[in-house]
């Protein structure tokens, strides 16, 4: 296990100062064939640029914000054991390292021996391409990183640390546990207020229209998403595992216990699995509201886990467990 | 929170609701101002009616030991832990008296009695 982190340490490592490299080093080393100022950006109908950065900064402003991606990116890998297990962080470095360098190599290309910024024409074929490699990226990521998983974690999540509860005979147990997230339901409020601020000063007539119908949509958006995954329930019963989300208890899932493979209990961070919320990641898919003990199961027939942040998840896994084991298989 | 139920259990539905609860509350599942979940949850996941789940948690209500919020359901009332396992013994001892013939008023008379 050791040296697989060693390794992944150093990979993470060399692709994020090759790519740190790449997008300072490219305007420089090509600067005598630029303009004293770069297009960096282009509207949506394509021909003329609207944004600019003086050379420095269009070398300087990608590295940084690759830079800061890595760190945030690479943390728990860098910090954590080999437990952790971070894997996906390839999913996330290897396409955004490719649209940056793709990105700042297209807008070089694209200032390339032109006098001044205004004249810089953006290629839409490179923002395809970019695009396309960068999915391509992430999908071989992806594969990389389910196929080792696969590979490691068939042995070690099967019996070995899946406990199982004693259920005395002829009785009924239920476990509930819940988990609220209270500055998601801080960021539900702030965002629903914007929204309806948005939508008093359109009908108000208070300013133009057109930008604040996009504040109104963003923020009830934005509102109505932190509210849904403000908080989670979830449930073992002989219905086997119920998660819901927010205040209605919907949206939700089930898995009858016979659907259901194994079922562990397991310390997860935000960093891990790439924020809060609904997170779909390298570890599978997790309802993650804090950082702390969450209740991981593996449906049947799934190479990826299930993952949802709440107290008490070791009992919670073992009752599953349990449940999962006492009923004929089918 | 795990809630017991014993399915052998002759006692009727909403009793033996409102007896895991308290045994619950008693074994520090839930802390004082813990959310319990739903009464609707509770019916589903323990496959018994939602009207005789509200009749059970209505029951330790008056016990003092739920209090009914509008907006934040159902809670653990403050100091519900010593309360219940209280209510759990005081059960207890009224169900050996009857087994020993005695019926509650004499219980109570012989509560009265004492020093």
């Amino acid at each position: 296990m050791k040296d697989t982190t060693v390794a992944r340490r150093t990979t993470a490592a060399v692709w994020t100062l090759g790519v740190t490299a790449v997008l300072t080093g490219l305007p420089l080393v090509v600067r005598d064939r630029l303009p004293d100022r770069l297009a960096t950006h282009w509207g949506l109908d394509g021909d003329v640029p609207n944004g600019s950065m003086p050379l420095w900064a269009a070398s300087l402003v990608p590295a940084l914000i690759w830079l800061v991606t890595s760190a945030v990116v690479t943390a728990p890998l860098m910090r954590a054991g080999p437990t952790a297990g971070p894997s996906w962080s390839t999913v996330t470095l290897l396409p955004t390292g490719i649209v940056l360098a793709g990105a700042q190599a297209a807008v070089v290309r694209a200032n390339l021996d032109r006098a001044d910024w205004h004249e810089a024409r953006q290629p839409a074929s490179w923002v395809v391409a970019i695009l396309t490699a960068a999915v391509l990226a992430g999908a071989v990521g992806w594969l990389l990183v389910t196929r080792r998983r696969g590979a490691s974690g068939g042995g070690t999540t099967s019996a070995g640390d899946a406990a199982a509860l004693d259920i005395p005979e002829g009785r009924r147990l239920v476990w509930f546990s819940r988990t609220v997230n209270p500055w998601l339901q801080l960021l539900a409020a702030v965002t629903g207020l914007a929204a309806v601020a948005a939508l008093v000063a359109r009908v108000g007539g208070l300013a133009e229209s057109g930008s604040l119908w996009a504040l109104f949509a963003g923020c009830a958006a934005a509102s109505l998403l932190s509210v849904l995954f403000s908080s989670v329930q979830a449930r073992v019963s002989e219905r086997g595992l119920e998660v819901s989300f927010g205040p209605f208890g919907w949206p939700g899932r089930r898995w009858a216990p016979g659907d259901i493979d194994t079922a562990r209990a397991e310390y997860r961070r935000p960093a891990e699995v790439g924020g809060w919320g609904y997170r779909i990641s390298g570890l599978g898919t997790t309802v993650m509201l804090r950082a702390g003990e969450c209740l991981v199961v593996r449906p049947r027939g799934r190479r990826t886990d299930f993952a949802v942040s709440v107290d008490d998840a070791e009992r919670g896994a073992a009752l599953l467990n349990s449940l999962r084991g006492g009923r004929p298989r089918r | 929170m795990l809630l017991s139920l014993d399915k052998t259990d002759t006692r009727p539905l909403h009793e033996q609701v409102a007896g895991a609860v308290r045994r619950a509350i008693a074994e520090g599942e839930c802390a004082p101002g813990d959310r319990l979940p739903s009464a609707r949850d509770l019916s589903e996941a323990l496959d018994i009616n939602v009207n005789t789940v509200l009749r059970a948690l209505r029951e330790l209500r008056d016990e003092g030991l739920l209090e009914f919020r509008r907006g934040r359901g159902v809670t653990v009332a403050e100091g519900a832990r010593p309360h219940s396992e209280l209510q759990i013994r005081v059960q207890g001892l009224v169900a050996e008296a009857a087994r020993l013939g005695y019926s509650r008023t004499d219980l109570i008379d012989i509560i009265r009695g004492l020093p």
